[in-house]
């Protein structure tokens, strides 16, 4: 497991918020979309805050799934232009992809929480099959 | 390392009371190859129930939804089995002699975790856009256990899948192949002494490994945790790199596509004729930044210390590996040597829109699998293997996807290696 010190997770994952509230900083936005962490995100690299975690993880696309969970620092560093190209990017990429119209059932929007968490927990080196035992997921 | 494989031509697969390869034609006991199957402790815990079905070229026949394709083979002569650390034991594999049943596969169906498995169909228009509807599919529906979580499930459907092929491979054991090829590569002095001349080119091999059910296995090691490092060429044709993930459909690597890899394939096609074909280079697509760095740095480290001119770098997936891609590139460039990428796009429906979520100038030797975005219409087939419940819902599907006569309007990403990029497809790598 990573060090939670200096790091602080952007999420709307309601299952990230969950399981990871005991061991990381989280930051959760019930009501905003996937697009809206992505300019929450955005924003903060432009303003100097480091990003750790790639904002286009996964191969669910932009359209499909509505959770993103981003891992940032919580200090200024300055800002690094790799990092603001990365979080333009992810903005133009998720704008490319048209809605789907589907209507999700809660089975199916309990995967996408899944492959968010496991994305988030993959890249954190988190134990993810013990976190869902104990959220009981 | 070299490695002889043996092709045994299969022309058709058929249900038998027997197991075997005689004349071209294998005979399947689905009896025998369940119990085989079920000799595996995750496979008994996590899968209910089993069902066979064949698919046929030219059937009116939709398999979906697709999670692995993988092509039987056996090690005849040389250290190890066939998939090391997962079926067989650790021993390093690609050399001796393997025995390949050509024209056959093993398709694995059943929905894991929702959006990302594919269709194959046999026939009409989505047939050709998969490069498994000219193979003769056994396939394999898992039912799970009810509560199975999906990672279980994954590894269940993951290993019997394997099993599976392990079982069909064996039947070729003793059966004297149509054809033997013979790949080898050499070590750095000897390759160097053998084609003075000739420019020295590596392949450095992307390998998905985001996450939890977005893996792929090395040796059984889950390749998130490696740095990137070395494989003999030949190491591939043995099973030393498995599937084990669910992303969309078109661009996943599957077993069989690790198998047949077709940079590998060219590249030693070219071997000691225009090029000196040195080694493979697998690194990973973390999430983590800092380990894309590490692993693009490692793979730009290792290409320097061999003394390459030249690498081709595939990816697999798009998005997040995209970056991992333009690093490979940018630090092998930077480093002065040359690069030829292959991706595939996600450019729009019109093909308009920027292709990659990544880019840079040095970027300039790319090759496209095709656009994922590209629509397409699959008429309705007679027979499903699998279910239909999922098409609306699987990547490349949208609301209405599946129409009511059973034909699907859906986007090219649903359809199983549709725009594989290593370039094993009908689209546009060749």
């Amino acid at each position: 497991m990573k060090s939670p010190h200096r790091i602080r997770i952007i999420t709307n994952n309601p299952l990230v918020k969950t399981v990871l509230s005991d061991y990381y900083t989280i930051e959760y936005y019930e009501d905003l979309s996937l697009r809206e962490i992505l300019v929450k995100v955005r924003d903060l690299v432009y303003s100097g805050y480091e990003l750790f975690t790639h904002p286009m993880a996964g191969s669910v696309k932009p359209n499909e799934t509505m959770f993103k969970s981003i891992v940032v620092g919580t200090d200024m560093k300055g800002v690094e232009i790799a990092h603001c190209n990365l979080m333009m990017n992810a903005l133009i990429t998720c704008d490319k992809f048209k809605p789907l119209g589907v209507q999700y059932s809660d089975y199916h929007i309990k995967d996408f929480q899944l492959i968010d968490y496991t994305l988030l927990c993959g890249a954190l080196d988190f134990d993810a099959i013990a976190g869902l035992s104990k959220a009981n997921f | 390392m070299k490695l002889e494989l043996g092709f045994i031509k299969i022309n058709d697969v058929q249900f038998s009371n027997e197991c075997a390869v005689k004349d071209g034609i294998l005979y399947v006991n689905p009896e025998d190859v369940k119990a085989f199957i079920y000799d595996n402790d995750d496979v008994k815990t996590y899968i209910k129930s089993i069902t066979l079905d064949i698919a046929k070229p030219g059937e009116s026949v939709r398999i979906t939804p697709v999670k692995d394709v993988i092509e039987p083979r056996c090690k005849v002569a040389g250290p190890g089995g066939m998939f090391p650390g997962v079926i067989s034991k650790v021993d390093t594999v690609g050399s001796g002699r393997t025995h390949v049943l050509k024209g056959a596969a093993i398709v694995t169906a059943g929905k894991i975790v929702g959006f990302q498995e594919g269709i194959i169909d046999m026939s009409g228009e989505g047939a050709k856009y998969t490069p498994f509807s000219k193979t003769l599919n056994l396939v394999m529906v898992a039912e799970p256990v009810e509560g199975t979580k999906q990672h279980d499930y994954e590894r269940a459907v993951r290993f019997a899948g394997l099993r599976c092929a392990t079982f069909v491979g064996a039947l070729g054991k003793d059966v004297e192949p149509d054809e033997v090829k013979t790949f080898e590569t050499y070590g750095i002095m000897e390759g160097a002494k053998l084609f003075p001349d000739l420019p020295r080119v590596g392949y450095v091999h992307m390998l998905q490994t985001q996450g939890l059910l977005h893996d792929t296995y090395v040796y059984g090691v889950d390749a998130k945790r490696i740095v990137s490092t070395l494989l003999y060429p030949t190491e591939t044709m043995d099973g030393a790199i498995l599937s084990g993930n669910c992303v969309s459909a078109c661009d996943k690597n599957t077993t069989y596509h690790h198998l047949n890899n077709p940079v590998v394939a060219e590249l030693f096609e070219q071997h000691g004729k225009t090029l000196n074909y040195v080694c493979n280079i697998i690194t990973n697509e973390n999430v983590y930044l800092a380990d894309k760095q590490r692993g693009s740095d490692w793979s730009a480290k290792l290409a320097k210390l061999l003394d390459l001119d030249a690498v081709i770098v595939s990816e697999e997936g798009f998005g997040n590996p995209d970056a991992d891609l333009i690093m490979n590139c940018v630090k092998q460039e930077k480093q002065g040597i040359k690069t030829v990428l292959i991706t595939d796009e996600y450019a729009g429906c019109d093909g308009k829109s920027q292709s990659l979520a990544d880019s840079d100038p040095l970027a300039d030797a790319v090759v496209t699998a095709g656009n994922a975005n590209m629509e397409v219409v699959l008429p309705p087939m007679d027979k499903v293997i699998g279910m239909l419940d999922y098409v609306d819902y699987c990547s490349g599907g949208h609301a209405g996807s599946l129409r009511p006569d059973g034909s699907i309007e859906a986007e090219l990403q649903i359809i199983t290696g549709a725009t594989n990029e290593m370039g094993f497809n009908c689209m546009s790598a060749r």
